[in-house]
């Protein structure tokens, strides 16, 4: 991803377009469709379990919070582990009506706020060198700036 | 039998275990028990799901309604596909006409008033908005050749930290929700920007009281 710009110099916009959406297809094809496809059958797994309702009930209150259902739980935890996946539960529960497009514009900053904390720990924190002692906070900051940012999405929707 | 050949063909008891689920998860012995569908989460045929239908034809796309599982979630990320691609296309555009350049060069006078950071260390911050690891590795190169100290390092991790490759991730992955929002799709942007820098304050105050010992020598 990214920065590739400078391997082709060109100056027509149309090229540079279609560099771009070159990009976005592979994206799309190599990147968001396996995470969706691996989201929606955890999501059916979890659906037949039961676990998705359970899950569904016993966070409504914390979520309530922020003016969600229980289930958006579900995002913001696969978030964190991964951008990819959370954003494939998010679209999940949008094409079964259990998320409304007011939730997900809620949801959306606080997926990437958060997301991937996982491994950019070793691709960011790792490389940069960040003494592993404050790695603890910066985790918490992450999580803190995602519930910020779904308050203030609150009053915004 | 020799320790050689044992390293080499190991069969321990996870494999035997992964083998009896491997072929019941195949098998189809837990497709449509009647009375237990649950036993379907752990049935290929089950999870494969199906394609939705067309139930409403006036209003129901190609990815149709009712779908389930693999098979859903298959149409589904096409049906994503065109945005994707519109919202790179578009991104490359704007940043090849130095969209990027002049972010950076309205936001390095803010820096050190804001996060008590040289201004120099803009060009890593705005990096990480586009590629994490590139951001990451700018970040390193300004400390190994000590143009910051440690608490900046650490400053400077914490905003890009939350939120890595923002710019980029967002209108890749998370152009997988635009169509659902009920806002302009600027606005969240806007925001993880901006706490981004909020974070960032918040980590220096931690560093500053907490952590004050630390960073005595700098």
């Amino acid at each position: 991803m990214s920065n590739s710009s400078n391997q082709k110099q060109t100056n027509n916009p149309l090229d540079i377009f279609v560099i771009g959406a070159r990009k976005g297809f592979n994206i799309a094809i190599n990147n968001l469709m396996p995470n969706i496809i691996m989201a929606f059958v955890i999501t059916e797994i979890l659906k037949r379990l039961g676990l998705m309702q359970l899950i569904g009930e016993v966070f409504a209150p914390v979520m309530g919070l922020f003016g969600l259902p229980g289930e958006a739980i579900t995002v913001l935890l696969t978030a964190w582990l991964s951008a990819s996946a959370g954003t494939g539960v998010a679209v999940n529960l949008i094409s079964t009506g259990t998320l409304s497009g007011m939730d997900i514009t809620i949801l959306a900053p606080a997926i990437f706020l958060m997301g991937s904390q996982l491994q950019y720990m070793g691709r960011l924190l790792g490389v940069a060198d960040v003494p592993k002692k404050y790695w603890p906070l910066l985790m918490v900051n992450s999580i803190v700036n995602a519930l910020i940012a779904m308050i203030i999405m609150r009053f915004i929707v | 039998m020799s320790k050689k050949s044992d390293d080499e063909f190991k069969v321990g008891i996870k494999a035997y275990v992964s083998l009896i689920v491997a072929i019941l998860f195949f098998s189809g012995l837990f497709y449509n028990v009647d009375g237990k569908a649950w036993l379907g989460a752990f049935d290929f045929t089950s999870l494969s799901g199906k394609f939705g239908t067309m139930l409403h034809p006036e209003k129901n796309t190609f990815v149709g309604e009712g779908g389930i599982s693999a098979r859903a979630g298959f149409i589904f990320a096409l049906s994503l596909i065109p945005t994707v691609m519109l919202a790179l296309g578009v991104l490359e555009i704007f940043t090849h006409y130095g969209t990027i350049r002049a972010a950076h060069k309205l936001l390095t006078p803010l820096l050190k008033p804001i996060l008590g950071v040289p201004g120099k260390t803009g060009l890593a911050l705005i990096t990480d908005l586009q590629s994490t690891d590139a951001g990451a590795v700018l970040t390193k190169e300004l400390y190994d050749e000590k143009q910051i100290t440690k608490k900046d390092l650490v400053i400077i991790s914490a905003w890009q930290y939350s939120g890595a490759g923002l710019i980029n991730n967002y209108f890749s992955i998370g152009s997988a929700l635009f169509a659902s929002m009920s806002v302009a799709i600027f606005t969240p942007l806007v925001i993880m920007i901006v706490l981004k820098f909020v974070g960032a304050i918040l980590v220096r105050l931690v560093l500053n009281s907490v952590y004050k010992k630390d960073f005595i020598n700098e």
